[in-house]
């Protein structure tokens, strides 16, 4: 009856061995099930219902609880722009506006061509290299307005299939948090946190 | 009696239960907390912050929520201090800046804990001036419930009735913070078995009854407290009027029974007594052969005359009486005296043969309580799906599983509400019961840590048939089982209203008033200086008056309440018998398949209507009231055998409800002692169980298992009913009737595919009593090589074990 | 004096490789532990180094521990759930030494005889949660993880869970709800944790940055980690500096100095060596404080004195050109957002306060407004003291009260300045 092939039912299986109890596994599949779809659809909370012995009403329940689960359309590259205190206080605003235009898409909103969505978010931990931005939840500190909109230029241009943090903050970000170390090859697919265990990270080569 | 503690509330020192919820052991001592979200059956979550109190502690007062807080030994609370009245006249308002504030357009107008606590602790002017949460207003989320978000105001008593209580979590919170709400999956709606529960628990108007919306004001309305009608559990309940018209059905709290709940057809169930098709005036079938209104003089003679012709011509014998389920104690006492004693006949039955041996039902022991639930380490469930035939034991037996950690163990050729909860599931091959008695009483296999826990009393054993194709005799066997086990209690289960208090009355060819056997020469005789006479000899049942009828040895037949054309489990069979009898008299509600083909029917007050006595499941006695008046000129079912019997050589003493009761607390030895008076006001409030402390069990019905050889067919029947079936209390009330649903022949998808048929495919499935045409659905919880049909639903083959399936192309 | 960053500081290419961590003398402490210690003594030295928790309650860890009822299973969560505001320090351990912390779950897991530890971290957190997961893969490599470790016959599983994107998870029995599949909604207490935790079985939870100091405590003894700090805030802390500093960033101090010396010293001043008009001194949460508190030392009794806290050990400045309704507006609109709705005070007070404050920012405020937020504020957290009385379930709500108390009791002229028809300073 299962609606994900098989690979992704292996997926699952052994995401629920992670944990002493089924019911764990909730969250993490409801990432694999967005990472499939590119945004959490009925069907997907359903298939996470069967795996886990839930009615879809309390895995719905779950889902709508957490704002990483994106129910309605999401674009393929996720702008999320931080305006809480530290970044308010450094400008976070600004570049929310100045993203907006560049991109041509309101707070909250997904462009008609489904390419970028734009949202503003509560602190994301990256106070230190306010104001941050990030892009499927892989992050760049320290970007100023027009730093701002090279970004989302840089991404409708390029339309990278997979998100590096590392680039983005060679290319577009400030003053950090604190030094970021080597570079990373891992990155984000979609607007999903990239997650070796949750089959949502991929390398580039 | 458990240990008690000392507690200080507002200055007052009160000696409470140990461990008890600050809330209750308060309210229980004279001083109430408010409180929304807090429910006395439900797990405290501490939610509304309504109840705040202060307690004192090592670092002076704190504020806390008086639901969550276990009371101990030298607690000292205020529950009237400035700083609690400002808390709680804080979360009030915070509960109101979003309230649409719509009481005068809102069902819970006048009953609603909200308004009250406003009026009595709320604050003034409204200091909010924001525009207020905005929810399309009400939206339907099942055909019986109605979901306005507006008022919500999230205490999740609904969603914890379903998660805790009901098992059917299919209304939940949805979103965060501000913005929560609770609500359906998509295409998945509320669709619960006990969803008119949150209905009458949500402390708002927020969930409300589309059979009750805007139907009257609670000030309008009279209530009566009663007995509900629909099955042998029993459920307290206060019924609710208004202009004649029944307007609900509310559930009452009682300990020992329902506990405050009850099922949607219990609780909606109500609407057939409104119904425009009850019966006004007795009819009488004239020399054109049609039915036609007459006096009652006029009627009551006929049917007298007619039955004497019968008499007069065949003998007292060739007379049968059928009925008296669905009717009272007195009702039913009353029948089967005018049948045994008035006119002479022993052929009686309050079953349809559908049900259980009477002697087995009436006699067997030891015998559980629903309360002994409450104690019991291991439960055996073996017999009908609870949860589609008696709904609100299956909660308690949830309950017993889920939150008291009783093993439940649950035997059945198909799947069961309660097996989410079960540590073991057993299935079996309809027929081959005898075989899965033999496996779990040795323990073979899997089945060995069952039996294990069938070792560990205090064992309950809810046993029945599961379906009606399964002889009785199965579970007759399982109780002889049962009885060989350590400190084990029975529940044999049947399902129609008031079955047991019929049997208990005499409504068998084996029993007589009191559970004393008509078998025994001494209960007979005495009865006989009572009655002045008691047709003795082997009767017929239900099944024989049939036979007896379709072969012209029975010629008369009374019908008490009851349709075996529609009930019956062959109704082909039945029908066909009915054709045969010379004269048919019916006393009903409603002019029912059977009751067409009566020569004479009298139209007889129903439930709320009359007065009297029911018994349940477990032999408890409840007290049934009358609220209304009734339609036209029905009349009361022990008058009308009153007055048969006069016609019929003279009283058998059914002047009114009253008195019989009065003669079966004198004459009914199980009975002896419980009169009205201690119903209405003694300590049988809650009901009493018989026999009662003056009581006596004359009967001692000893099960002896038998062993069933397997039916051979390839393909079983396994023929069970469905909570929404086409019973009268459904079929004629418009909000149940369009939830039963459709008749489908089940099959274990590896049958299926032997048949080379799939979902919806069309099949005929022929059986013992005839043959129907439905499309197939596929059921992996079936054992294999059982088909399963859904009783009631239109369709009858016949109650044969086997059956024949072909492939229609 | 470094505990923490040390090793992070020296080698910024690869601190949280194996190599490198095992190079520095990494996972020493973990063999002194398993081979010559037993999990008593393990949890002594604990209780003797007087840490107390750095996820905002701060309560002492060796007391906690000893609070673990004996049933089993039982389980140990470590809460890197960080979203306070202004909070950045668990991100830098996790992903620049995460071995660090992993050593310190085996060593506490040994001592509390926990089979099976968690980490959750924040969803928001991928990268720290990939540096994780590769440091316990290579310490399963390593037999530091799974069966038998060391030999010793302790076995230990470790498993990584990312969030969904809720403060409130942080909050550790929401946090337990949340590892359980559920609603991050916090629970009752009592019970706590460490008797009724993760399904329903005793739990200990702590702060990344609380067992990251694990490892150094059993190499220098819990009474060396002690002799760091003043009474009552022993051993190094990490501090989050951010907003309107020259050098906003992580800093491992050891407490005690004061609020001049970290904001100006380490932090550089204020950035255009503006005036400093007030900061908060720990994570969103916290009471503010004032230029003449400069001079207080920086320790959890003292905050406490000041009727803040220390909590998460995020500092946010603001310098004299901060419009504080709008940063109060900023915070209570996290604390409305982040809200999980079961109280009532919580779920409906917070938006509302919000909502007023917007008002207030538009030039709609009416005079009433401030008494009413401070009322408001009180049927959140009755009194409005700190630490707070609630009328909730969680500090949650409460916290969001903050702001405004700090905003109306001193900044009161600035704000009735936004009020059309009352005067400033009247
Ligand atoms: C609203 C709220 C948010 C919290 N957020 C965090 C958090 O992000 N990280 C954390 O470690 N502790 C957080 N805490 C504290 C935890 O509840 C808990 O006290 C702590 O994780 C225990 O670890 P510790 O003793 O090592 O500090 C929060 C508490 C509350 C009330
Ligand atoms: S205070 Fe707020 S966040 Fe905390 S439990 Fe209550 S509603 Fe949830
Ligand atoms: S009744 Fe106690 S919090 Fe709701």
């Amino acid at each position: 009856m299962s609606r994900w092939p098989p690979e992704t039912m292996e997926r699952a299986h052994a995401i629920i061995a992670r944990y002493p109890e089924k019911r764990s596994a909730v969250m993490p599949l409801l990432y694999l099930a967005q990472h499939l779809e590119g945004r959490l659809t009925d069907d997907g909370m359903r298939q996470v219902a069967d795996l886990v012995d839930l009615t879809p009403a309390q895995v719905q329940s779950v889902a709508s609880f957490y704002t990483m689960y994106k129910r309605d359309e999401v674009g393929t590259y996720l702008v999320s722009v931080c305006t809480s205190i530290s970044c308010m206080l450094l400008g976070g605003e600004d570049v929310l506006a100045a993203i907006e235009d560049e991109t041509g898409v309101r707070d909250g909103e997904t462009r008609a061509d489904g390419l970028v969505s734009v949202e503003h978010v509560e602190c994301i931990g990256a106070c230190g290299g306010a104001p941050a931005v990030q892009v499927n939840y892989e992050l760049v500190e320290g970007v100023t307005p027009e730093n701002g909109r090279k970004l989302c230029r840089w991404l409708l241009d390029g339309r990278p299939r997979v998100v590096l943090g590392d680039e983005m903050q060679e290319l577009f970000g400030g003053q950090r948090s604190f030094d970021w170390g080597p570079v990373e090859r891992e990155g984000a697919v979609g607007p999903v946190p990239a997650f070796g265990p949750y089959g949502t990270a991929e390398e580039i080569r | 009696m458990s240990e008690r503690v000392t507690i200080t509330i507002d200055g007052r020192e009160h000696e409470v239960p140990a461990g008890e919820l600050l809330i209750k052991a308060a309210q229980d001592t004279g001083t109430y907390v408010p409180r929304f979200c807090w429910h006395p059956r439900m797990k405290p979550v501490g939610m509304c912050r309504m109840c705040l109190v202060e307690v004192e502690g090592p670092r002076g007062r704190m504020l806390t929520t008086s639901c969550t807080m276990p009371v101990n030994d030298g607690m000292v609370v205020h529950t009237e201090s400035d700083v609690v009245k400002k808390a709680q006249e804080g979360v009030l308002e915070f509960l109101l800046i979003n309230h649409p504030l719509d009481c005068p357009v809102c069902d819970r107008g006048g009953e609603c804990p909200l308004q009250d606590q406003t009026m009595s602790y709320g604050p003034g002017e409204s200091r909010f001036v924001e525009e207020k949460r905005h929810f399309e207003k009400p939206i339907p989320i099942s055909d019986l419930v109605m979901l306005d978000r507006e008022r919500c105001i999230l205490c999740a008593r609904c969603t914890r009735f379903c998660e805790e209580i009901s098992g059917d979590p299919l209304i939940e919170f949805k979103d965060r913070g501000n913005g929560t709400q609770v609500l359906t999956f998509p295409g998945e709606p509320f669709s619960s078995y006990f969803s008119g529960n949150t209905v009458q628990i949500c402390p708002v108007g927020a969930l409300t009854a589309t059979a009750y919306r805007f139907r009257a004001r609670p000030w309008d309305l009279e209530a009566v407290e009663s007995t509900c009608p629909h099955c042998s559990v029993g459920c307290r309940i206060s019924v609710q009027a208004s202009q004649n018209q029944v307007l609900r059905f509310l559930g009452v709290d009682s300990e020992p029974t329902n506990q405050g709940w009850l099922c949607d057809k219990g609780r909606f169930g109500f609407e057939y007594l409104n119904s425009s098709e009850r019966l006004q005036m007795p009819l009488v079938r004239g020399a054109d052969g049609g039915l036609h209104e007459a006096t009652w003089a006029e009627a009551l003679d006929a049917a007298a005359g007619r039955l004497a012709v019968v008499i007069d011509q065949k003998g007292a014998d060739a007379v049968a009486g059928l009925g008296g389920a669905r009717s009272t104690n007195e009702a039913a006492y009353a029948f089967g005296k005018l049948l045994r004693s008035r006119i002479g006949t022993p052929h009686l039955d309050a079953q349809l043969d559908d049900g259980l041996d009477p002697q087995f039902l009436a006699g067997v022991e030891p015998r559980a309580t629903i309360d002994d639930l409450e104690r019991a380490s291991t439960v055996l469930v073996w017999g009908p799906d609870l949860k589609e035939e008696l709904p609100v034991l299956y909660l308690r037996v949830r309950r017993a599983a889920a939150e008291l950690g009783a093993t439940l163990i649950v035997v059945n050729p198909r799947a069961t509400g309660l097996d989410d909860v079960a540590t073991h599931v057993v299935r079996y091959r309809a027929g081959d019961g005898s075989g899965a008695l033999r496996r779990l009483s040795a323990g073979d296999g899997e089945l060995a840590a069952a039996r294990a826990a069938l070792a560990e009393g205090p064992v309950v054993a809810i046993v029945g048939r599961t379906g009606l194709a399964e002889p009785s005799a199965l579970a007759e066997s399982v109780a002889a089982f049962v009885r060989e086990l350590p400190d084990a209690r029975l529940m044999p289960a049947v399902r129609r209203s008031n079955v047991y208090g019929a049997l208990d009355m005499g409504l068998s060819p084996s029993l007589l008033p009191g559970r004393a056997s008509a078998f025994d020469d001494a209960a007979r005789a005495s009865l006989a200086e009572q009655w002045g006479s008691v047709a003795g000899g082997s009767g017929r049942g239900a099944g024989g008056i049939i036979e007896g009828l379709a072969a012209g040895l029975i010629d008369g037949l009374l019908l008490l309440g009851a349709d075996p054309m529609q009930d019956a489990p062959d109704t082909a069979r039945a029908a066909a018998a009915m054709q045969r009898a010379s004269v048919v008299i019916a006393i009903d509600l409603f002019l029912t398949a059977s009751a067409e083909q009566a020569d004479v029917v009298f139209p007889a007050l129903g439930f709320a209507e009359v007065e009297g006595t029911v018994t349940n499941i477990e032999g408890r006695v409840q007290k049934v009231n009358r609220l209304l008046p009734g339609p036209g000129q029905a009349r009361e079912a022990v008058e009308i055998l009153e007055d048969l019997a006069r016609r019929l050589g003279g009283s058998i003493g059914a002047t009114s409800a009253e008195a019989v009761a009065k003669e079966i607390a004198a004459v009914a030895p199980a009975y002896r002692g419980v009169t009205w008076d201690l119903l209405d006001w003694g300590d049988g409030r809650d009901g009493i169980v018989v026999p009662g402390p003056e009581g006596s069990q004359p009967l001692g019905f000893v099960p002896v298992a038998r062993d069933i050889p397997a039916a051979s067919a390839d393909l079983t029947l396994h023929l069970a009913r469905t909570l929404y079936d086409h019973g009268t209390a459904v079929r004629r009330g418009p909000s149940l009737a369009k939830l039963s649903p459709e008749p489908a022949v089940h099959l274990h998808p590896d049958d299926a595919r032997r048949y080379g048929v799939g979902t919806d495919s069309p099949v005929r499935i022929s059986g013992s009593g005839g043959e129907a045409e439905l499309t197939v659905r596929l059921d992996d919880s079936l054992a294999r090589g059982t088909v399963y049909l859904p009783f009631n639903l239109g369709v009858s083959i016949g109650t044969g074990l086997e059956v024949r399936l072909e492939a229609m192309s | 004096m470094t505990i923490l960053t040390g090793r992070m500081e020296a080698h910024r290419a690869d601190s949280h490789t194996m190599a490198r961590y095992r190079e520095t003398g990494g996972y020493t402490a973990l063999r002194k532990a398993l081979l010559e210690m037993t999990p008593e003594q393990v949890h002594e030295e604990v209780k003797a180094s007087n840490i107390r928790g750095r996820g905002g309650a701060g309560f002492p860890t060796g007391v906690k521990w000893g609070f673990l009822a004996a049933s089993e299973p039982r389980y140990l969560v470590v809460n890197g759930d960080e979203s306070e505001p202004g909070t950045f320090k668990d991100r830098q351990l996790l992903e620049r030494d995460p071995h660090q912390m992993v050593e310190g779950i085996i060593i506490s897991a040994y001592a509390l005889n926990v089979h099976h530890a968690f980490v959750y971290i924040r969803g928001e957190y991928p990268r720290p949660a990939r540096r994780v997961q590769r440091a316990v893969d290579e310490a399963y490599e390593a037999g530091l993880l799974g069966r038998d470790i060391l030999g010793t016959g302790f076995d230990l599983d470790v498993t990584v869970h990312l969030g969904g994107g809720a403060y409130i998870c942080g909050e550790e029995t929401a946090l337990l709800n949340s590892l359980e599949g559920r609603r991050g909604e916090p629970r009752i207490k009592p019970p706590f944790p460490a008797v009724e935790g993760l399904y329903a079985k005793p739990t200990i939870v702590n702060n990344v940055e609380t067992l990251s100091n694990v490892p150094w405590m059993i190499l220098n003894g819990g009474a060396a980690y002690d002799a760091i700090g003043p009474e009552g805030s022993k051993g190094t802390r990490l501090f989050s500096l951010s907003g309107h500093v020259k050098r906003p960033g992580n800093y491992e101090i050891e407490m005690g100095l004061t609020w001049r010396d970290f904001i100006y010293g380490h932090g550089g001043g204020i950035r255009g060596d503006r005036e400093i008009k007030t900061w908060i001194p720990g994570g969103a949460s916290a009471p503010w404080l004032f230029p003449e508190h400069l001079d207080e030392p920086i320790t959890i009794d003292d905050a406490g004195r000041l009727d803040t806290m220390l909590g998460s050990g995020a500092v946010v400045v603001m310098d004299e050109t901060t419009n504080v309704v709008k940063a109060a507006l900023s915070v209570v609109k996290f604390f409305a957002h982040e809200s999980c709705g079961q109280c009532t005070p919580c779920r409906e007070g917070t938006s509302w306060m919000q909502r007023v404050l917007e008002r207030i920012l538009s030039g709609q405020g009416r005079a009433m407004d401030l008494d009413l937020l401070l009322d408001i504020s009180d049927n959140i957290s009755p009194g409005l003291r700190w630490p707070p009385a609630m009328t909730t379930i969680c500090p949650l709500g409460p916290s969001a009260v903050s702001p405004i108390t700090s905003i109306l009791r001193r900044f009161r002229d600035e704000v009735e300045a936004m009020i059309p028809g009352v005067s400033a300073g009247v």
